[in-house]
């Protein structure tokens, strides 16, 4: 079999935050990069996060320095990433339970870091967000805010690739060569289509998160990352429009995230050997009920949609563990381990992933004698739509409202609203809601389906939030299989494959919550899809 | 407003859907799970109002549908008293919200005077100009309002009482209904009243979007009401649709309103079905009357929202003279006033549609039911004559033929 070869200056391993934040750094600065990701954007620890942009309060006392670094990053995202970052602001709230004397050196901590901090009154808080529990004791405001981890990726590779930044998903490094001390190429393998690929460069960002520990072990190297799972609780509906943090020292279950129309709550923290471990337990699940109720005292009633779970990539020298660990970003110019043009980025957490871009981008442009600066955080990653043009398409979808839309989609939004039009044009079902739980429209499962880097229904819910709503695929699985198979949209395989991979999928997450009413919920599923359609194990297995 | 129904329960299962006769209708209305449960995740998150709301029409299709008990229904009528705090409704609208209002400011110009204003061709096309559409059937004012003429009559020597809550289509338009309600409980040994400050029920309000005017409604009413369950006086209403609002709706609209004790108010089928049984009412005279009524029952769906089965049905079916066949062909389109807006009046014909049908094949030259505007509605589609099963269990006991205009 022939190897394809490609030649680029600096590869790029990992397509989460950092990477891809890593490759758009390196376009913007006019280096020639290629990304490579194992899976689909995101598909590691960048979507497995309970979305808060931080403000750097959580930090405020115990690293002052991840708190300043949270604060900038936070003011710039907002700009930079609009349609990414929802200001919501946040509370921190203080309950009997909680230290007061924690209060003091929060405030000193935030005031130092340069964070906003506002006291309200009891009743102005709970007016605000009537849920949070009448036994809190003081709260402060923050400029807190929400970020979608996955849409943040998704929109740095847009702006990357606009720049000239390539990104190859579904590729696996299975090998790292280097000749007299320095980097030469990377070996990739096409996991969907088995094709080999050698990528020669100059350099290699190592951004593979959780992975980077492997990734170094190709290259011969040591780095001290150690995975450290965190689960996290997804509930049907936006009980608060904040972020709602518990004043006291950083711990489990102490973070609620509104998110669009769900909220998450999150996270434990516990050490894990496998970057892969992404199955959270029933046992996690109703510790952190347990832990989250104090704060919100209804929030066992409240319908919790799935759980998951993702892999932090700690950074442990002198095997520091769980929250001991810093959270603190470093990068690794590895020509002090006698590999030169081979650099490891890890540590750190999302709201700082631009400037560990930047960091990691210096050193390699100095290695490459690039004297560009970095500029990432004057431009904006995708152009805002304007108001009057998605006015003008309002005709062409069921609901009224596209702002939503327009956020997800970013760079596809003028192919979304062509589709649109046409469908609307040509056929009296005009342009359906498919998803009516994420409110997702034909034209928009269409183009994201057309896209080259779509190949699963997965993908295409990770674009689009289909199935991600309160009946979790049970409608809009079979909805959309239907109408892709009807429009002939592609597909990459068998659809009744797909349906079945995609409802597995959603059932991961569900596993661990069913009861109440997401159980009826699921006992619906089952009766449609194993029942009715006869789509089980048997017929159309899926490999886990 | 910030009241927001939990939108936990619902699962997505569309039963909801399968049962709106509007969404039926037209493809404009996104039915009402993706309106009510599913739109109010969104707005939770401040998403702009859909425009889609404003087809619901409030008939409670989707919850007498549904398995699960969500207010669908509710939560579409909660968004549409939150939509018009932003953007104050039309002009046509605060009419049709506003009968009672406007009843009461006409008070002094004749009933012919007043009819003939809704009738002239002219002044349909004036109505319809402002967007009541110039063929949906309207009402006649009576010559006499209810409240006004109760008074006049003699009611004495009874022991007990019964308060009425005549509701503004029986008070305005319909008198003989509640005068025939009133004989046949003066022949159970009730005397009949109806509170000086009882009001519109709201649910024209509340469909319209005026939740203050609907608030301030509830507030005088419940206060009514909690001196006579004090009293324990029982209180009745031919209504269905007030009966809704007053026994259930209210309560999930202003929670803050509600007193601790339950309010009751008894629908005047099932209050006459406990005279019989307890033999307050002796209905063996009906037996040697040759009245001969056939007629067919049209169940509206506000009866049926409240799950307390078909009492109308059962009161006639006591009658031998009464030759009564249900029509269960959903729901005859009107709503209340939703059937009179332009914009939304061929959907009204077209949700009908199928009782009409059936109320035509049947035979039967008479229609029964207890909505005011279900009646209206059927009458002018079907052109048989429609009235309050009240009249025809009257009319039956007393041995005195039909007259019907």
């Amino acid at each position: 079999m022939s190897v394809d070869r490609i030649e680029t200056d600096v590869v790029v391993i990992g397509g989460g935050a950092t990477g891809i934040g890593t490759l758009r750094d390196l376009s913007l600065r006019g280096i020639a990069a290629v990304l490579v990701e194992q899976g689909g954007i995101a598909h590691g620890t960048s979507s497995r996060f309970h979305g808060l942009l931080h403000s750097g309060g959580r930090y405020a006392v115990s690293d002052t320095l991840s708190a300043k670094e949270c604060i900038e990053e936070n003011t710039i995202l907002r700009r930079i990433g609009a349609q990414c970052v929802e200001e919501t602001e946040g509370f921190f709230v203080l309950l009997p339970e909680d230290d007061p004397d924690y209060v003091e050196p929060w405030l000193k901590g935030c005031a130092e870091a340069g964070i906003q901090t506002e006291e309200l009154s009891v009743e102005e808080a709970r007016r605000l967000e009537p849920e949070i529990s009448p036994q809190a004791l003081r709260v402060f405001r923050v400029p807190d805010s929400c970020v979608d981890g996955f849409r943040l990726v998704l929109h740095n590779a847009m702006s990357a690739r606009r720049h000239g930044g390539r990104v190859l998903l579904y590729h696996k490094v299975t090998g790292i060569s280097q000749a007299n001390g320095n980097i030469q190429s990377v070996d990739v393998i096409d996991t969907l289509t088995q094709t080999k690929k050698t990528l020669y460069c100059r350099a290699v960002v190592n951004a593979a998160g959780s992975w980077s520990g492997q990734i170094a072990a190709l290259a011969g190297l040591d780095v001290p990352v150690s995975p450290d799972k965190g689960s996290l609780i997804v509930f049907n509906h936006r009980f608060t429009s904040r972020v709602v943090n518990r004043l006291h020292p950083g711990s489990d279950g102490d973070i609620f995230v509104p998110h669009g129309s769900i909220t998450i709550l999150g996270t434990t923290s516990v050490a894990t050997d496998r970057p892969d471990d992404t199955k959270p337990t029933r046992e996690e699940i109703l510790r952190l009920l347990a832990i989250g109720e104090p704060l919100f005292p209804k929030l066992q009633t409240y319908r919790i949609l799935r759980a998951f779970a993702g892999t932090r990539p700690l950074y442990t020298p002198g095997n520091a563990q769980g929250r001991n660990a810093s959270r603190n970003f470093q990068v690794f110019d590895h020509a002090s381990d006698g590999l030169h043009g081979f650099f490891s980025i890890f540590g750190g957490k999302l709201t700082t992933y631009r400037l560990m871009a930047e960091k990691v981008c210096n050193a390699v442009a100095s290695y490459l004698n690039v004297n560009t600066a970095c500029t990432t955080k004057d431009q904006p990653m995708v152009e805002e739509a304007s108001a009057e043009h998605l006015k003008a398409a309002r005709h062409a979808f069921p609901v009224g409202d596209l702002s939503l839309m327009a956020d997800r989609v970013g760079d596809d939004l003028e192919k979304v609203l062509d589709l649109a039009k046409k469908r609307t044009s040509s056929s009296s079902a005009g342009n359906p809601l498919i998803c009516e739980c994420e409110m997702v429209s034909l034209a928009e499962i269409e183009s994201i389906a057309q896209d080259p880097d779509s190949h699963t229904l997965t993908d295409i819910r990770l674009r689009t939030r289909l199935g991600m709503g309160t009946c979790q695929g049970t409608f809009c699985a079979l909805r959309a299989v239907n109408a892709m198979f009807e429009h002939d949209i592609p597909l990459s395989r068998d659809p009744l494959y797909e349906l079945r991979a995609f409802l597995q999928e959603r059932f991961r997450g569900l596993a661990p919550t069913l009861w109440g009413i997401q159980a009826q919920e699921m006992q619906l599923s089952r009766a449609i899809y194993a029942g009715v359609l006869n789509l089980r194990k048997e017929t159309y297995a899926v490999k886990n | 407003m910030s009241i927001h129904l939990d939108p936990d329960k619902c699962l997505a299962c569309t039963t909801c859907v399968v049962h709106c006769p509007v969404a039926e209708a037209t493809p404009a209305f996104l039915g009402p799970r993706m309106i009510g449960p599913a739109f109010e995740r969104f707005r939770l998150l401040g998403i702009v109002e859909d425009d889609s709301l404003k087809y619901c029409a409030n008939c409670k299709n989707c919850e007498i549908a549904c398995p699960q008990n969500v207010p669908v229904a509710t939560i579409n009528m909660l968004a549409r008293m939150a939509q018009c705090q932003e953007i104050p409704p039309s002009f046509r609208d605060w009419i049709v919200a506003h009968g009672e209002v406007l009843a009461r400011g006409l008070k002094y110009f004749p009933a012919w005077l007043k009819n003939m204003g809704t009738h002239l061709s002219l002044m349909r096309t004036l109505l319809d100009w402002i967007g009541i559409h110039k063929d949906c059937p309207m009402p006649n004012f009576a010559k006499t309002a209810f409240r006004d003429h109760l008074p006049r009559l003699s009611q004495k020597g009874f022991a007990k009482s019964v308060a009425f809550f005549p509701g503004c289509y029986i008070n305005y338009y319909d008198p003989g209904t509640g005068f025939d309600l009133v004989w046949l409980l003066n022949q159970a040994g009730y005397r009949v009243f109806v509170p000086k400050d009882f009001v519109c029920c709201g649910i024209p309000l509340i469909s319209g979007g005026f939740e203050k005017d609907a608030r301030d409604n509830t507030r005088t009413n419940l206060r009514v009401l909690a001196e006579l369950n004090a009293q324990k006086i029982p209180v009745i209403s031919a209504c269905p649709s007030c009966r809704l609002m007053l026994t259930r709706e209210i309560g999930e609209f202003f929670p803050e309103l509600m007193p601790k004790e339950k309010i009751s108010i008894d629908d005047a089928q099932s209050f006459l079905l406990k005279c019989i049984a307890t033999g307050e009412l002796d209905i063996k005279t009906a037996h040697n009357s040759s009245v001969n009524i056939s007629a067919i029952y049209h169940a509206p769906c506000h009866l049926r929202a409240q799950g307390a089965g078909l009492p109308a049905l059962e009161l006639l079916s006591y009658f031998p003279d009464i030759a009564i066949c249900e029509a269960n062909a959903g729901c005859c389109g009107i709503s209340g006033s939703y059937g009179f807006k332009k914009e939304k009046y061929a959907i009204a014909q077209s949700v009908g549609a199928r009782l009409f049908q059936r109320i035509t094949t049947s035979g039967r030259p008479l229609v029964a039911s207890e909505c005011g505007t279900c009646r209206l509605q059927i009458a002018q589609a079907t052109k048989k004559p429609a009235t309050h099963p009240l009249t025809l269990v009257r009319a039956a006991l007393q041995g005195r033929p039909l007259t019907l205009g």
